[in-house]
C-alpha cells in the first residue's frame, strides 16, 4: 500500500475575477490518519478541498490517490475514489427526511429510478449502529438540529462507502458535547482503517484529535508537522505570522442603567410549541449579558424574538426603555439594535449581492445611503463597504464582488462588521466568531469589549462555553426554554453550568445564595 | 452594483444559440411541408425590413411587448411570477379609453388618461400581490383568474357603455385630444415608443439603483435574509406587484391611445400581448435593456410571419398556412426562451442552499478550464 493516501502536488487554482486562492500547494495525507488543515479564513482550505472532491477544478495540479495518479472532475469520481466531504455549509434538502437525505443525491439512480427503501432504511440502520451516529429516520431534516443534520451529512458519505473522509469545520456548528461524540467516533473511524481530514480554527481540537497538521497561509503551505510536536502557541505562530494573544483583557466595569429588558417572555418555535417560556433578564449598558445552553433550547427563537424577527405570545422586549415587543426589524435598527445573526446564509448575508449591497443590508432605508427621494447613494454606500472592508479586514476582490467569493470566515467579518459599524447601543450576538480564525476570533471579541467598555449593552448567545464564560459579566444558563439561573463566571465552576446545561436549576445546586447574589448586583 | 458588460456576454451568447437551433428545428418543418425554408426564414427574418411602413410598424410592436414583458419582469425580480399583465393590459385599455372619450384639452387629456390607465392596471396587479403577501395565495393562480375577470369586465363595458353607436363592434374612438401624437406623420409609430423606453430604463433605475429596488431584489433571492434586513416582504410583494400591473396597464393604455384609438368589444385588437411579454422578459433575463432587445426580436417576426405568407406564395402555389409559421415561431420562441425559464425554474424549485452549491460549482469551473 502506498504511503499516502492522498497527495496533491503543486496545487494552484485561481477564482474567476482573478484571486489566487492556492499558490502552488503540496499536500500529503497519509493512509489512516486524522490529518489536520489549518489556516486563516482565506487561507485556501475549503479551496484546496473541494477540489479534491472535484467541486472545484484546479487551475493547475496533480493528485494522487493512494499512489495512483487520479483525475477528479466531479463529486461522482471522488465518491468513486473513496473520497468524501462534509462541507462547510451544509448541503442537506430540508424538506427531505433524514432517510431520503442520506440516500439520494448523488448516488446513480438505479433499476427504473425506483429506490428500495427498506433495503435503504436497514443499511443505513446498520451503519448508524456501526458508527454510533444516530438519526431520527423519518424526521425533515428542517426540524432537526445542526448537530443531526451534520450526522446525516456524515452517513451520506459513508452510506456511498467513503473512506478517505474530508471535513470542513464540522465543530464551529456543534456543542461541545456533540464536538466530544464527534471525536470519539472520529478515533473510531480511524482505528477501522479511514483516512480523514479535518479543517478547524480551534488550535485545541488540533492537539486533541490530529496526528500531523498542515499549515496553509495564504494559499501557501507554511509546513506540515506532528501534531505531538508543536505547541498551540507554535501553531497559532505558522498560522498568523505573528504572536497571538490568548487570555483578553477585560476590565471591570461598572454597569449603567438597563439598554435591553426581556420580561417573561414567551416565544413559540417552529413546530407551534413554546420554546421559550418565561424568560426574564436583563442586559445594562457596559455589560455583556451571555446565554449559554446545549443548542436548541430555545436560544434561537428568544434571539428572534428580541430582534423582531419572531413575535412573542406574551411578555415585553424594552429597548432602552422603549417598548418595541413585536416591532419589526427596521424600528429596531432605527432605534440602535445591532444584529449578529447566528445563520449567516439564511439571515446576515445575500449571497449573488455584492460585498457593498450586503454592506447596507438593514440600512437600506436610512439616510445617508438613501436619500429624501429613495434613491440610494451610491458612493457613500462604497464608501462605508469599503470602510467596513479594510476596518475588518475582509479578504475580497472587491467590494462589487458577490459575497459568495468570500470564503466562510470573510462573509462573517463581512456581517459582524456592518452590525459593528452601525455603533449601536444594544447589540445581539448569536454565535459571533463561528467559523473565523484565531486572529478574527480574536479581533471580534475584543470589538464586543470595546462595545462593553463604552457602554454599549451586549447580549452574547454562543455555543462555545469557553467563550461565553470568557467574555460575559454574567452568564444566563438556558435549558429547555427556561433559564436556570443567572450567574457570574468568576462564580461558578464548569461542572456547575454543565448541571445547569443539562437541565438543573442553580437554587438546586446552590442552595438559592448564588442567584440571589448575581441578580442584586447585576439586575 | 456598477454596470458591468461582461456580465451580458453569456446570456447573449446563449441567445444566439438558441436562435439558431430554433431555426434549425423551424428548417426541417418547413422542408417537410415542402417549402423552401430560404425563401421561409429570409421572409421571416427580413419581412419587416421590406418597407419603410413595414419597419416603422415593427419598432411600434415593441410598446406592448415591452411593457407587458417589465410588468414580467418587476415582479420576477421580487420572485413572484405574474401571469396578469393580459389582464393588467385590458384593464388599462378600458380606463384609457373611457377616458379618452371624454372632453379634455390636448395634452392634459393624454397624461389623464395615461396615468389613470397606469393606476388602473396597478390596482389589478396590487389585488393579486396583496393576495399573496396576505393569505397566501398563489399568484398563479390568483393572476390567471384576474386576467378572466378583466376580460369579462371590458367585454362587458365595451358592449354596454362604451360602444361606438356607428359601429357597435368596437368602442368609441378615443379623441384627437386624447391620441397620442405620431413620431413620424401618418405611421403606426407613435410617442408611446419613446415613453417605452424610458420606462425600460426607468425599471432599471427603479430596480438597482433605489432602496425599494435594493429590497425587491432582495426579497426575490432570499427572502429570510431580506426581512432580517428590515424589509416587510408582503410590502415588497404588494408593492412590486402594484408596479407590475401598473406598466400592463401602460400597455393597454398606449394601444389605445397610440396605434388603435379604441378596443374591440371582444378585446380582439389587444388580445394576447399579455401573454407575449412572458417569453419576451424571459428571452431577456427580466432586465430592461435584454427586454428592449427581445421586444424588438419578437416584433421583428410578427412583421416577418404576415411577409413570409405573401413571399412563399409563388406561380399558383399558395403560401405557407399562418399555422406553420406561427408552428416555427414558436420553436424559435421556445428555444431562445429555454435558458431564461431554466433559470427562473431552477431558482424556484430548487432550494436556497442547493442552488448557491450550483451556482459555486460553476463559478468555479468556468473559470477553471
Ligand atoms: N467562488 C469564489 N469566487 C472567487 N473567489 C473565491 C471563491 N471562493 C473562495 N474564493 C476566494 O479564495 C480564497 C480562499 O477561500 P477558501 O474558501 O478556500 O478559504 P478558507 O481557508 O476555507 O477560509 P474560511 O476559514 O474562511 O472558510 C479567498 O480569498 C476567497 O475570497
Ligand atoms: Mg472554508
Amino acid at each position: 500500500m502506498a504511503e499516502y493516501a492522498i497527495e496533491m502536488r503543486g496545487m494552484v487554482k485561481i477564482y474567476p475575477g482573478g484571486t489566487v486562492a492556492l499558490k502552488g500547494v503540496d499536500f500529503a495525507v497519509r493512509e489512516g490518519e486524522i490529518h489536520g488543515l489549518l489556516g486563516e479564513n482565506g487561507a485556501g482550505k475549503t479551496t484546496l478541498m473541494e477540489i479534491l472532491y472535484g467541486t472545484r477544478s484546479p487551475t493547475e495540479g496533480e493528485i494522487f490517490v493512494r499512489g495512483r495518479r487520479v483525475e477528479i472532475r466531479s463529486p461522482r469520481d471522488a465518491m468513486a475514489l473513496g473520497i468524501g466531504m462534509v462541507h462547510q455549509h451544509f448541503t442537506l434538502i430540508p424538506v427531505f427526511t433524514a432517510l431520503e437525505n442520506v440516500v439520494l443525491g448523488d448516488e446513480p439512480v438505479r433499476s427504473a429510478g425506483l429506490l428500495d427503501v427498506q433495503a435503504a432504511r436497514a443499511r443505513v440502520e446498520e451503519l448508524m449502529d456501526q458508527t454510533g451516529l444516530h438519526v431520527p429516520l423519518d424526521e425533515p431534516v428542517e426540524n432537526l438540529s445542526t448537530g443531526e443534520r451534520q450526522r446525516i451529512e456524515i452517513l451520506k458519505m459513508l452510506y456511498r462507502n467513503a473512506d478517505i473522509l474530508i471535513l470542513d469545520e464540522p465543530t464551529a456548528v456543534l456543542t461541545p458535547l456533540e464536538t466530544k461524540e464527534l471525536f470519539a467516533f472520529l478515533k473510531r473511524m480511524k482505528e477501522e482503517g479511514k483516512t480523514i481530514v479535518f479543517i478547524t480554527h480551534k488550535l485545541r481540537e488540533v492537539k486533541a484529535i490530529t496526528d500531523r497538521v498542515t499549515v496553509l497561509r495564504r494559499g501557501e503551505v507554511v509546513g506540515t508537522v506532528d501534531t505531538a510536536e508543536v505547541s498551540m502557541e507554535e501553531l497559532a505562530r505558522m498560522m498568523v505570522g505573528r504572536e497571538v494573544l490568548f487570555e483578553l483583557e477585560k476590565k471591570p466595569r461598572e454597569p449603567e442603567e438597563p439598554k435591553l429588558t426581556v420580561e417573561d417572555l414567551w416565544v413559540r418555535g417552529e413546530g407551534g410549541d413554546y420554546a421559550v417560556k418565561g424568560v426574564s433578564f436583563e442586559v445594562r449598558g457596559g455589560e455583556i449579558f451571555g446565554i449559554a445552553g446545549v443548542e436548541g433550547n430555545g436560544q434561537t427563537e428568544l434571539v428572534e424574538a428580541i430582534t423582531g424577527l419572531r413575535l412573542p405570545d406574551r411578555g415585553r422586549v424594552l429597548l432602552a426603555g422603549e417598548d418595541v415587543t413585536g416591532a419589526r426589524p427596521h424600528h429596531l435598527y432605527a432605534r440602535g439594535l445591532g444584529h449578529i445573526p447566528e445563520d449567516r446564509h439564511r439571515r446576515g448575508i445575500i449571497l449573488e449581492f455584492t460585498v457593498a449591497e450586503n454592506s447596507i443590508l438593514g440600512l437600506q432605508r436610512l439616510p445617508p445611503f438613501m436619500n429624501k427621494w429613495g434613491v440610494l447613494q451610491e458612493s457613500v454606500v462604497r464608501d462605508w463597504a469599503r470602510k467596513v472592508v479594510e476596518r475588518f479586514e475582509i479578504d475580497t476582490p472587491g467590494i462589487d464582488a458577490p459575497a459568495s467569493a468570500l470564503s466562510g470566515g470573510n462573509q462573517q467579518k463581512l456581517i459582524v462588521g456592518r452590525e459593528i459599524m452601525k455603533d449601536p447601543k444594544v447589540v445581539v450576538a448569536a454565535q459571533p466568531t463561528r467559523g473565523l480564525d484565531v486572529a478574527a476570533t480574536e479581533y471580534i471579541r475584543r470589538t464586543l469589549l470595546r462595545m462593553r467598555d463604552e457602554g454599549r449593552a451586549v447580549l452574547l448567545v454562543s455555543a462555545d462555553l469557553d467563550e461565553v464564560l470568557m467574555l460575559s459579566d454574567r452568564v444566563g444558563v438556558m435549558y429547555e426554554g427556561e433559564l436556570m439561573g443567572v450567574v457570574r463566571p468568576e462564580e461558578v465552576t464548569l461542572e456547575e453550568i454543565g448541571m445547569m446545561m443539562g437541565g438543573v436549576r442553580l437554587e438546586d445546586i446552590k442552595g438559592g445564595g448564588a442567584k440571589a447574589e448575581a441578580e442584586s448586583t447585576g439586575g | 452594483m456598477r454596470l458591468d458588460l461582461r456580465q451580458y456576454a453569456k446570456p447573449l451568447a446563449e441567445s444566439a444559440l438558441s436562435v439558431l437551433i430554433g431555426v434549425a428545428v423551424g428548417t426541417l418543418l418547413v422542408i417537410l411541408a415542402g417549402y423552401s425554408p430560404v425563401v421561409f426564414f429570409k421572409a421571416l427574418f427580413g419581412g419587416a425590413f421590406r418597407s419603410r411602413n413595414a419597419f416603422l410598424d415593427t419598432l411600434s410592436y415593441m410598446v406592448p411587448l415591452t411593457l407587458t414583458a417589465i410588468s414580467f419582469a418587476v415582479a420576477a425580480r421580487a420572485s413572484v411570477f405574474n401571469i396578469g399583465a393580459e389582464g393588467q393590459m385590458y384593464v388599462g385599455a378600458l380606463v384609457a379609453n373611457a377616458i379618452g372619450v371624454v372632453a379634455l384639452p390636448n395634452g392634459v387629456h393624454q397624461v389623464v388618461a395615461i396615468l389613470a390607465a397606469f393606476l388602473a392596471g396597478g390596482l389589478w396587479g396590487w389585488i393579486a400581490g396583496i393576495l399573496k403577501a396576505k393569505r397566501q395565495v398563489n399568484e398563479v393562480v390568483s393572476t390567471i383568474m384576474l386576467n378572466w375577470l378583466a376580460f369579462y369586465l371590458v367585454n362587458y363595458v365595451a358592449t354596454y357603455h362604451l360602444y361606438d353607436p356607428k359601429a357597435p363592434y368596437k368602442t368609441e374612438y378615443v379623441r384627437e385630444t386624447a391620441r397620442l401624437p405620431e413620431l413620424i406623420p401618418r405611421t403606426s409609430l407613435t410617442l408611446d415608443w419613446v415613453l417605452t423606453i424610458l420606462i425600460a430604463f426607468l425599471m432599471f433605475f427603479l430596480v438597482w439603483k433605489t432602496s425599494l429596488g435594493y429590497e425587491i431584489r432582495a426579497t426575490g433571492i432570499n427572502p429570510t435574509a431580506a426581512e432580517y434586513g428590515g424589509v416587510d416582504p408582503s410590502k415588497v410583494i404588494s408593492i412590486s406587484m402594484f408596479l407590475s400591473g401598473g406598466a400592463g396597464g401602460l400597455a393597454g393604455a398606449f394601444l389605445v391611445l397610440g396605434r388603435f384609438g379604441f378596443i374591440t368589444t371582444t378585446l380582439t385588437n389587444i388580445l394576447n400581448w399579455g401573454f407575449d411579454g412572458i417569453a419576451v422578459s424571459l428571452v431577456g433575463r427580466n432586465h430592461p435593456i435584454g427586454i428592449l432587445f427581445s421586444a424588438l426580436f419578437f416584433a421583428l417576426l410578427y412583421n416577418g410571419a404576415l411577409e413570409v405568407q405573401v413571399a412563399t406564395a409563388t406561380g399558383g402555389k399558395t403560401g405557407v398556412p399562418i399555422e406553420l409559421v406561427l408552428a416555427v415561431m414558436g420553436i424559435i420562441v421556445i428555444a431562445v426562451a429555454v435558458p431564461g425559464l431554466w433559470d427562473m425554474v431552477q431558482e424556484r424549485l430548487l432550494l436556497r442552499r442547493k442552488r448557491v452549491e450550483v451556482r459555486e460549482e460553476a463559478a468555479g469551473t468556468v473559470g477553471g478550464e
